[in-house]
């Protein structure tokens, strides 16, 4: 690990502040990823400014009912909150799919959202990546890809994103909250993210010196119709293999309204546009999962050894809407 | 260091002989952080090392240049190939292995150079400097290839094949239902929780005193002094707390280098290895491929068997020899057949190295005999019970090596209880949703989930095996105290979890208890006592444990002479007066031959050990996702010795084979490791592993210490094909590899 | 650095701290306190959990910066030799304990579980512990203990 300067932020301008002035500086929130990444010799920041104590840590229900959740909230208490649970059940169930108690306990909203992907290239710093290293190559696409993206990957990279939250928060139209050098602005959280592409470097659209203070989801009258679903290789804290958020609005056997999210299978959180412009208006039936999901995965371009991926994200959009169908 | 007090265990009764769930004498300084593992080890003025590892799997080495790190702050020591005092080679059966590379590494994580540095971070940091010139070769990743090719490049010179043991016998190779199958077993890591450490002392008359987690402190004593170019005296080992083994500890990790350090830098020097160092300093389990025919008549009796063992032993022998042999040996399983054309191989290449795993070479096998006699129970019409129990051995049969069981071996009986047990409720809409497949992923309320029931059935060889002189050494001591005579016990066994430590107490609790011996300590294991033998296929403890009755028993005998002389004394009266009576036993266990290199006959094995089981399995057959609902075991020991340790074993031993069933497998692409972590390695959790149903058997060994068997093993064996079973039963796919994981059985 | 926090109740100062210190090594190897232990760290396997300001936490992927001025309780702040948690003892009784180096992680989760919800149902222990690696035992007799204590535990209040 190489030697850093560590400081606690006491309120946001000044960490914002601490980030701007530094090219190598870097925020840390519950450090459960990037510790582990500077660790790898991964992340190798000369400064960390430590916002984790900053005032961002409640949660709230504002009048319009949109859910307003501080960036340094923790994992487990985001998940056990009444409205969270309520409301948007697949925001709870993400959360406590995505780690252990002790995980969920540092965890915060903001680092949660700007994981880094667990692709074996990415994390080992004698290979070549050229999310980490721009131009080193991709070994990936030869070698070890069968957990890696089957949809929106490009030559450069085929990493997936690692975070189960944000593909519940993409689902919800969730807003991010930004502090920045040029003062406060918001995002869609879909916009947040960035596909790859030529330069699969920054997995975020965000300046280094942009600093998440808050997460809204607005008020879904559906919402409390909701599953986050999550396949993975063993019963409990393991990486998904494929998972999928979804909202359901049926009346009269018609899906009025839907909101669908695959985590696992793409370099961002994959809003699922496709599918859901499919199901509106359509039978709530198995047969019409089934089409809305091939509306999605048909742009799926699998590498050799996740091919796999396709069918299991179709069959676990079909069994989670059918569930919610009967919900 | 002090002993282990026997009585502070709380609420643990006196008198606690074998037979009776004694606690742990360690228990409560485990549960109070206050046990000493190697990693918790700690002097004034000590420094630590760190280890500089090849990131190539095979490569020439130009040249080393180690001024950067010399030249960083805190650095004390830089040493390589060059500084390495005495022999340049180690190894188990073929001291071959460097300690640090010399002129070419064969594996990616070959350790090539060391630094002492008075921070960890740093010793980290400077290895890192250190900069080594490669010229990449040639990497050989194919078993297959290194076996078979004759153009394959050599990883050593002696060739690629570095055993190859047949088993013949009879001459029928025709039948009326024949099957055949090609099997795959993955890489498995033991993953025990506590990474290799130890802390190198350096000693006034120029030795070294190494506290070390190992499975067997006398050879690692004798491959570490000539290294350092020191007489054995000089090298004292002492087994400091050991964080679980399972063969990992077999083969020496940090031992030379850490003493190195201690001698160059005269410190104490310090090596723990991180969760990453440590899947590339230690062997893992043999990855094996293995083509089976089965021959049987119509009505399931077997009637010949052909086999190909392939086992990818890496770079280094380890004790590649051995797996093979037991491979070999036990390559049909507990079945009697009279015609065997079993061929094992044990084939270097430039992947990690494999050795010693829980049930070494057995359990590999194991899988694809399992797996066959479910296709042959299939093409006879039977259930997998009843072909099972139509070919079984038992008392009177012979191995294939023709060696005699002339020990119980119930087979038929297990098979008859095991399938008595009642059957788990399905699970279905309305339970708890956490019990179905996806478990707290919720991913299904019983839509897809089909319930699949399956068997297995393992024999493990016990103790070392073909004609090794294999002996445990015990030192027992009663003296007096104003308590009354106490018992000191001293060996050098390595207590790695397993309980040894209970068994030797409640040994000699019995052994002595006409002395009033109630309290036991036992001395710290160490190389001041002769060999206890290697913490490994489940030998301490009839080895040890065969060491300590039969040191009590000396001391005992000496008592009654003294207590004939002087009939009017009270035991302690006894003690008191013509005390401390200490005696020192070597135990051997009956002598086992060679396995002839031809064809494989000869009586090799000590003991054999039988374990089955059936696992129930729910699969959701659309998500890929496997529910073990229950595992269910019968296993033969012999004599209990501690009811509550023994079981643990058997949990222990099926929840690894559980992991290698469904999720363990160390991912070697083109000899490079891709998931050194636990986050990329995964061994079962809690919500992986059922609930357990067992029955445990006491039908005693004659030739052994109280009748027991080794038990830590055989679990091991047969819970992994069990389970492949049941996946098979629940998806009618042939599943020839573990671990199965989700993309091999969930429907297009 | 120098850091400032309480450990198992008594204020502690630690001096010449390394920024990229963890919690865990700076509990391990400059406050006394070996009992948490360093098994993968990465969050993975549970052995160094202790509580941080009453929750429990994975003291390797806490930066030692980030405990100034807070509270940590770790196994060996549980209770000692003759003073046993209910948890602790019934571990030993019930031969939870083999190789044993997972089990101070499992007892300060179990403990944090115990504290929460009194009679805890199979399936609310194997979630609470999900996140504890055991090698050595198969977890069937860490079940039985964690049961065995919750029993005594609610007896005693």
């Amino acid at each position: 690990m190489r030697p850093f300067v560590y400081e606690r932020a006491e309120e946001a301008r000044s960490a914002v502040a601490a980030v701007a002035d530094r090219p190598d500086a870097m925020y840390l929130g519950g450090g459960t990823n990037l510790v582990d990444l500077m660790r790898l010799g991964v992340a190798e920041p000369a400064r960390l400014v430590d916002v984790s104590r900053l005032p961002y840590d409640t949660v709230g229900v504002r009048p319009d009912g949109a859910l307003r959740i501080g960036a340094a909230v923790r994992n487990s208490d985001l998940a056990a909150h009444p409205a969270v649970r309520r409301a948007h059940p697949l925001l709870a169930q993400a959360l406590l799919a995505g780690a252990s108690g002790q995980v969920r306990n540092m965890a915060t909203v903001g680092g949660n959202l700007l994981q880094r992907t667990r692709c074996a290239y990415f994390q080992d710093i004698t290979k070549p990546c050229n999310k980490r290293n721009p131009g080193s190559g991709c070994p990936a696409r030869e070698g070890d890809h069968r957990n890696l993206a089957i949809i929106g990957h490009s030559e450069a990279c085929v990493a997936t994103h690692p975070s189960d939250m944000a593909v519940a928060l993409a689902a919800l139209d969730a807003v991010v909250h930004l502090e920045g050098r040029d003062g406060p602005r918001t995002l869609p959280l879909t916009e947040l993210y960035r596909l790859p592409g030529d330069d699969p470097r920054r997995d975020t659209v965000l300046d280094p010196a942009d600093l998440i203070t808050e997460v809204t989801v607005p008020a879904l009258s559906f919402g409390g119709r909701s599953h986050y679903r999550k396949v993975r290789d063993r019963a409990s804290f393991a990486f998904a293999v494929v998972s999928v958020a979804a909202a359901l609005d049926v009346a009269g056997g018609v899906v009025r309204d839907c909101r669908i999210a695959f985590g696992a299978i793409a370099p961002v959180p994959w809003r699922a546009r496709r599918a859901e412009e499919a199901l509106r208006g359509a039978p709530a039936t198995e047969d019409a999962f089934a089409a809305a999901a091939r509306a999605e995965l048909g742009q799926a371009r699998p590498l050799r050894d996740n091919a796999f991926k396709v069918p299991l994200a179709r069959n676990l959009l079909v069994r989670t809407l059918t569930e919610l169908v009967v919900a | 260091m002090t002993g282990i007090d026997t009585r502070a265990a709380e609420g643990a009764r006196s008198a606690q002989g074998i037979g009776q769930s004694a606690p742990r004498p360690d228990g409560v300084l485990k549960v109070t952080g206050e046990f000493a593992y190697s990693s918790d080890l700690w002097l004034d003025d000590m420094v630590w090392g760190a280890t500089l590892r090849s990131p190539h799997p095979s490569a020439l080495i130009r040249s080393i240049d180690v001024g950067p790190a010399l030249a960083m702050p805190g650095v004390l020591a830089v040493l390589t190939h060059e500084d390495v005092p005495g022999d340049p080679f180690y190894g188990l059966e073929r001291r071959h292995q460097p300690v640090l590379a010399v002129d070419r590494v064969r594996y990616q994580g070959e350790p090539v150079a060391l630094v002492a540095a008075d921070h960890p971070e740093r010793a980290r940091r400077a290895a890192a400097a250190i900069v080594v010139d490669y010229e990449v070769t040639e990497a050989v990743t194919d078993a297959r290839r290194a076996a078979f090719d004759p153009a394959c490049p050599r990883v050593h010179e002696e060739g690629n094949v570095l055993r190859h043991q047949p088993v013949r016998t009879g001459s029928v190779f025709e039948a009326p239902v024949v099957v055949s199958g090609e099997y795959e077993v993955g890489m498995q890591d033991q993953a025990f929780l506590g990474p290799e450490s130890g802390l190198a002392v350096p000693a006034e008359d120029g030795g070294v005193d190494l506290y070390i987690a190992t499975q067997w402190l006398h050879v690692d004593r004798d491959q570490i002094a000539p290294c350092l170019g020191l007489p054995a005296e000089k090298v004292r080992l002492t087994l400091a707390g050991v964080g679980g083994a399972f063969g990992a500890r077999e083969d020496l990790s940090m031992q030379v280098h850490a003493c190195m350090l201690a001698l160059r830098t005269g410190r104490p020097v310090k090596i723990v290895y991180g969760r990453e160092e440590s899947f590339f300093g230690h062997v893992h389990r043999h990855p094996a491929r293995m083509r089976y025919e089965h021959g049987a008549t119509r009505d399931g009796r077997l009637v010949y068997v052909k086999a190909e063992i392939l086992l990818d032993g890496g770079a280094y022998c380890s004790s590649s020899p051995a797996v093979v042999g037991n491979a070999a040996s036990l390559g049909v399983g507990p079945y009697e057949v009279g015609n065997v054309a079993v061929d094992a191989y044990g084939v270097y290449t430039n992947n990690p190295p494999c050795g010693a795993m829980r049930g070494f070479g057995a359990v590999q096998a194991c899988f694809a005999y399992e797996s066959q006699m479910d296709l042959l129970a299939e093409a006879c019409g039977l259930s997998p019970v009843e072909i099972r129990r139509r070919n079984a051995v038992s008392q009177g049969s012979h191995l294939i090596t023709g060696q005699l069981i002339d020990a119980p071996a119930p087979l038929a009986d297990m098979l008859t209880e095991l399938e008595s047990f009642p059957l788990p409720a399905t699970t279905g809409t309305g339970s708890d949703l956490r019990d179905l497949p996806g478990g707290v992923s919720q991913t299904t309320r019983g839509e897809g989930v089909r319930r699949g029931v399956g068997y297995g059935v393992g024999i493990k060889n016990i103790c070392f095996s073909e004609g090794f002189d294999d002996y445990s050494t015990a030192r027992v001591r009663v003296e007096a105290t104003p308590d009354g005579p106490h018992a000191l016990v001293h060996t050098a066994a390595a207590e790695v979890g397993q309980g040894l430590v209970t068994v030797q107490a409640q040994i000699a609790r019995t052994e002595l208890a006409e002395l009033g011996v109630e309290e036991v300590t036992l001395v710290p294991a160490d190389t001041s006592v002769g060999s206890a033998g290697s913490s490994s296929a489940s030998r301490q403890s009839y080895m040890t444990g065969g060491a300590v009755k039969t040191a009590c028993e000396a001391v005992r005998e000496r008592f009654r002479e003294l207590a004939a002389g002087h009939p009017g004394l009270s035991p302690a009266e006894l003690v008191e007066r013509f005390g401390p009576l200490e005696e020192t036993r070597e135990y051997r266990h009956r002598p086992t031959r060679p396995m002839d290199p031809l064809t494989g006959q000869g009586d090799s094995h000590t003991q054999l050990a039988l374990c089955v089981h059936r696992a129930v399995v729910d699969v959701d057959v659309e998500l890929g996702l496997v529910k073990v609902v229950e595992l269910a075991a019968v296993q033969d020991v012999g004599r209990v010795l501690n009811l509550l340790a023994l079981e643990g074993q058997i949990h222990g031993g099926s929840a690894q084979g559980l992991g290698l069933a469904l999720m363990e497998e160390v991912q070697v692409v083109d000899g490079r490791v891709r998931n050194p972590s636990f986050t990329d390695y995964l061994i079962p959790t809690i919500l992986d592993m059922p609930p357990m149903r067992m029955s445990i058997l006491e039908n005693a060994d004659p030739a052994a210490p109280y009748g027991l068997r080794g038990a830590g093993e055989p679990p091991t064996l047969s819970s992994t094909p069990a389970i492949a079973a049941a996946v098979r039963a629940a998806t009618g796919r042939p599943l020839p590899r573990v671990p199965i994981r989700p993309q091999d059985i969930a429907l297009p | 650095m120098r850091l400032n926090f309480t450990v198992n109740g008594r204020a502690t100062a630690v001096d010449d701290v390394w920024e990229g210190e963890s919690l865990l090594y700076v509990l391990r190897e400059r406050a006394g306190l070996p009992g948490a232990k360093n098994a993968c760290e990465q969050g993975e396997c549970g052995s160094c959990t202790v509580y941080l300001d009453g929750s429990p936490v994975c003291a390797c992927l806490v930066a030692a910066g980030q405990a100034e001025g807070r509270e940590v309780r770790t196994v060996e702040g549980l209770g000692g030799p003759g003073r046993l948690d209910p948890l602790q003892e019934a571990f030993v009784e019930c031969g939870a304990v083999q190789c044993g180096f997972c089990t101070p992680g499992l007892l300060v989760q179990a403990h944090d579980l115990l504290e929460r919800v009194t009679h805890p149902s199979d399936a609310e222990i194997r979630e609470a512990l999900a996140g504890n690696l055991c090698r050595c035992t198969g977890y069937e007799k860490i079940l039985d203990a964690v049961r065995l204590a919750a029993e005594r535990k609610a007896a005693a209040r």
